[in-house]
């Protein structure tokens, strides 16, 4: 291989380098290869990652339903006629009850507060939440009335209910 | 991570096994056209060149062909794919030809042309280029190709083709003085 042959290859190599520069696979092989692409990588998805923001959004709300039943179902049933010892407003203890018409901290508070003798009916007590029988729903209880240094009514206590 | 042109084969491998087609894609268009002109100029038929190149990437999609980093880069393993391939495509030609001197020039195997004055290049020189490499024995054609066109070391080479790199060092002086020889034999006359 002498000189003047190496340049002269080496020249002609050149040549084929340009004229291949360009050169590229068609086109539709690269179509080809993006389709089999999709179709392995479909194959190889588990089902929930082929769901849609519509099914899983409907899977969400579906999910918060039924926690939401379950909840309601597993509360205590509430007991008719029975009062929640932690709800401050009436409080029966042996047939006397006590009604606070305002909260504990403001009867608490009140510096001078007064009992006023009254009377109540047994439609307002109904409306406390204090059970009534037939026989003295339509009457009038007597009843003590805590009364704050301005006049505004804090809470009641009645002797008797029944 | 987005994809950019600096990211490397290895974070668009991981991501393309992740199911990402962009990585894909992107790798695909990083690669295609160095591997389909090494299959172009060894194999000399563009259908063949083409089933070269998407067989080469399926495999490399699918697992057939298994790429290892510590092995070597991602372009070279394509060549090596590449070049499998095609002596896969030739076998059935192969067994029908004389059996060569080992490591001789033997008379070449003919390319995959349809038609001898089929072209594959528009530039009147190098499709003469392209003609006389076409004509050269394959193992000699895989040396000039990776070395001249590609700019690949000896030792890539080497890797590539499964030889030592002693092996490549004269595949590649042989190759390269019967390409000469070839050249110089169509040249119009000196006047």
């Amino acid at each position: 291989m002498d000189h003047d042959d190496t340049f002269d290859l080496d020249t002609r190599l050149a040549q084929l380098r340009a004229g291949m520069a360009q050169r590229d696979a068609p086109r539709c092989v690269e179509k080809e290869l993006m389709q089999a692409f999709a179709r392995q990588f479909v194959r190889q998805e588990p089902w929930y990652w082929r769901l849609g923001w519509r099914e899983w959004s409907a899977t969400a709300a579906c999910v918060l339903v039924s926690i939401a039943v379950l909840g309601l179902l597993s509360l205590p049933p509430r007991l008719e006629g029975a009062l929640p010892d932690a709800y401050p407003l009436v409080r029966i203890d042996n047939g006397a009850a006590f009604i606070a018409l305002d909260s504990v901290e403001r009867i608490e508070a009140e510096p001078a507060p007064r009992l006023v003798e009254t009377e109540v009916s047994g439609t307002i007590l109904a409306a406390l939440g204090l059970p009534l029988t037939p026989e003295n729903a339509g009457g009038a209880v007597r009843a003590e009335m805590l009364v704050g240094a301005g006049g505004e009514p804090l809470a009641l206590r009645l002797t008797s209910i029944d | 991570m987005t994809i950019t042109p600096t990211t490397s084969d290895e974070a668009l491998l991981r991501k393309m096994r992740g199911g990402d087609a962009q990585a894909f894609a992107a790798l695909y268009r990083r690669h295609q056209g160095p591997v389909y002109r090494f299959a172009l100029l060894r194999c000399g038929s563009e259908d063949t060149a083409a089933d070269t190149v998407q067989e080469a990437f399926m495999g490399l999609l699918t697992g057939r062909f298994a790429f290892d980093p510590l092995r070597g880069s991602l372009p070279n393993f394509l060549f090596g794919v590449a070049r499998l391939l095609i002596l896969k495509h030739e076998e059935p030609r192969r067994r029908e030809a004389p059996l060569p001197e080992a490591d001789e020039d033997e008379a070449a195997l003919p390319v995959d042309e349809a038609c001898p004055l089929s072209r594959v290049l528009a530039d009147e020189a190098a499709e003469e280029v392209r003609r006389a490499l076409a004509r050269l024995a394959p193992h000699y054609r895989d040396a000039v190709i990776l070395y001249e066109m590609h700019g690949l070391s000896y030792l890539e080479i080497a890797a590539i083709c499964g030889i030592d790199i002693g092996t490549v060092r004269s595949r590649l002086a042989r190759g390269r003085a019967a390409l000469a020889m070839a050249l110089r034999a169509h040249a119009p006359a000196a006047t």
